[in-house]
């Protein structure tokens, strides 16, 4: 019923009987998820949704708004990235952990330990290889995706926060505390340039065609906008208040921004660069993810997802999820449909 | 002179540049959301709550408040706690319409809060032939690193932040309700 389990990277002496309690409780309730989920439902993709001090993965199909499966990941759960694999990754900055989770079947791969606050995270497509920020630390690291062992480290400012891996192996963080874009080339892991934004930098966005990266900054309460050929930044976008999440619609020609403070999502126009609409979500919206003509946004105080049409720009559903949702990711269902995946 | 000056001012610097080590926000963001109704009309609660430098005239932890900039966007006001300890608040929003207004901390003092950062919405809105005042908002502990020390925990935060917002509630209804204005 449920696949034998990989084991490679828990072999750590003593903590291995309490990973091996702690899996089988994620099994326990992996099957509750697997017994509640919907079957047949064919969705053009899945969306994963963290809930922080719920400690779980939920998965919601496009087109249905209910929570189909929910995967127990433990404890504090933040950001996550995913891999052409269609696997997920967690960070749990509070634990020092990295959970692996397969999102075809809702099932937790391994645990990967690390010495540090990872937060942001990105995934190369491939999967060999996790890259984190450390938060405390002020560092890139990139991890050994079975075994979590940390095999190259690369400098970058202050409090990273989200990363954005590139088609191209660069790697874009936001510096959050020192207000500028490290550039990291993910092969040499080393930093190629800096760029400075607005104040508090913490979300980013690639455009689909990887030309741009959108910022969004937290204090100042705008969005940069950096081209990403000549590293230049193009514009500074004002938008709500608290902007902590980005996303492109999947032609590229809007972006939208949540505002954590005034419960919205900024519209704007890619051309024009100014706001052509706003629309109401829940309380504390966080991460945003687009599939196809949908958004979903992650309202941290509601605890629900904002489902919203991008034809008519509104609130078309709420999701209620764990408490502390705050990042969500989309796993497309049919591979030809990779394109899709805006992070 | 600016160098005996410079002398005194030393210290405050090394003082100020520990607190801004401090303002990096952990990862663990915590709720706050406390509710209290009063019996006055949402217009009468909002000439009280809505002046966003007079908040000392209703917050009893409050030794004095001063406003700069106005009751608006970008707006801020500097409270002195009676227990110790100075903090400044910067507007986000302002929606005197909607009886409604965001603001967040701008640098820490772990002595008026044990919190590294915070941000917060105060509602009044139509109960009854009353008024609801909603305060609610979001806050990280004062150490965010993962072994925080027991006063600047989530736990500890948590019980500051509420203390703080319940006391505030009180002080607000015993305020408007005392002065009869109807």
């Amino acid at each position: 019923m449920i696949p034998s389990r990989d084991e490679t990277s828990n072999q750590r002496g003593c903590l291995r009987l309490l990973f091996r309690a702690r899996r089988e409780a994620a099994q326990a309730v992996l099957l509750l998820g697997l017994i509640s989920s919907v079957p047949g439902v064919a969705s053009a993709a899945s969306i994963f949704v963290a809930s922080q001090d719920a400690g779980q993965l939920a998965r919601i199909e496009t087109g249905t708004k209910t929570v189909a499966a929910t995967i127990d990941v433990q404890a504090g759960p933040v950001a996550l990235a995913t891999d052409a694999h269609g696997r997920i990754y967690l960070s749990h900055p509070d634990h020092g952990a990295i959970t692996v989770v397969e999102g075809r079947t809702n099932r937790v791969l391994r645990r990967l330990l690390y010495d540090g606050q990872p937060f942001g995270i990105a995934a190369d497509p491939d999967g060999r290889f996790v890259y984190i920020g450390d938060w405390k630390a002020g560092h890139l690291a990139r991890l050994d995706a079975e075994t979590g062992a940390v095999n190259a480290i690369a400098v970058v400012g202050k409090d990273p926060a989200n990363l954005a891996l590139g088609h191209d192996g660069r790697i874009w963080v936001a510096d959050r505390e020192s207000h500028q874009i490290s550039v990291i080339n993910a092969a040499r892991m080393q930093r190629i340039a800096t760029i400075p934004v607005g104040e508090g930098p913490f979300a980013l966005g690639l455009s689909p065609a990887q030309d741009r990266l959108y910022v969004a900054n937290v204090r100042s309460n705008d969005l940069s906008v950096i081209d990403t050929a000549t590293l230049k930044l193009l514009a500074t976008v004002p938008v709500g208040a608290m902007p902590y999440g980005v996303a492109t619609s999947t032609d590229g020609a809007r972006i939208l921004v949540t505002n954590q403070h005034a419960g919205t999502v900024s519209v704007i126009d890619a051309v024009d660069l100014k706001v052509s609409g706003t629309v109401k979500v829940g309380r504390y919206p966080e991460g945003i993810v687009v599939s196809g003509a949908l958004a979903y946004v992650a309202n941290w105080f509601s605890e629900d997802v904002s489902v919203i049409d991008l034809a008519s720009l509104h609130e078309i559903g709420r999701v209620p999820v764990g408490e502390g949702p705050r990042a969500l990711s989309v796993t497309p269902n049919d591979r030809s449909q990779r394109s899709e995946v805006v992070r | 002179m600016p160098r005996v000056t410079m002398r005194f001012v030393t210290p405050t610097i090394v003082l100020a540049l520990t607190a801004i080590d401090a303002l990096a926000h952990g990862p663990t963001p915590q709720k706050i959301d406390q509710t209290i109704t009063i019996k006055a009309k949402p217009d009468a609660v909002w000439k009280v709550v809505g002046d966003f430098g007079g908040i000392k005239n209703w917050h009893p932890s409050l030794e004095k408040s001063v406003g700069e900039g106005g009751d608006k966007e970008g707006g801020t006001r500097t409270l002195t706690f009676k227990g110790g300890g100075v903090l400044k608040e910067g507007l986000d929003e302002w929606k005197a319409d909607n009886f409604t207004y965001s603001y967040r901390m701008s640098d820490p003092d772990l002595k008026a809060l044990p919190v590294s950062s915070y941000s917060a919405t105060i509602t009044v809105a139509p109960e009854g032939d009353g008024s609801k005042v909603e305060w609610m908002g979001r806050f990280y502990r004062g150490d965010t690193g993962n072994e925080p020390p027991d006063n600047l925990s989530d736990a500890a935060g948590k019980e500051a932040m509420n203390r703080f917002f319940n006391d505030g509630l009180k002080g607000l209804k015993a305020k408007v309700e005392g002065s009869g204005t109807q």
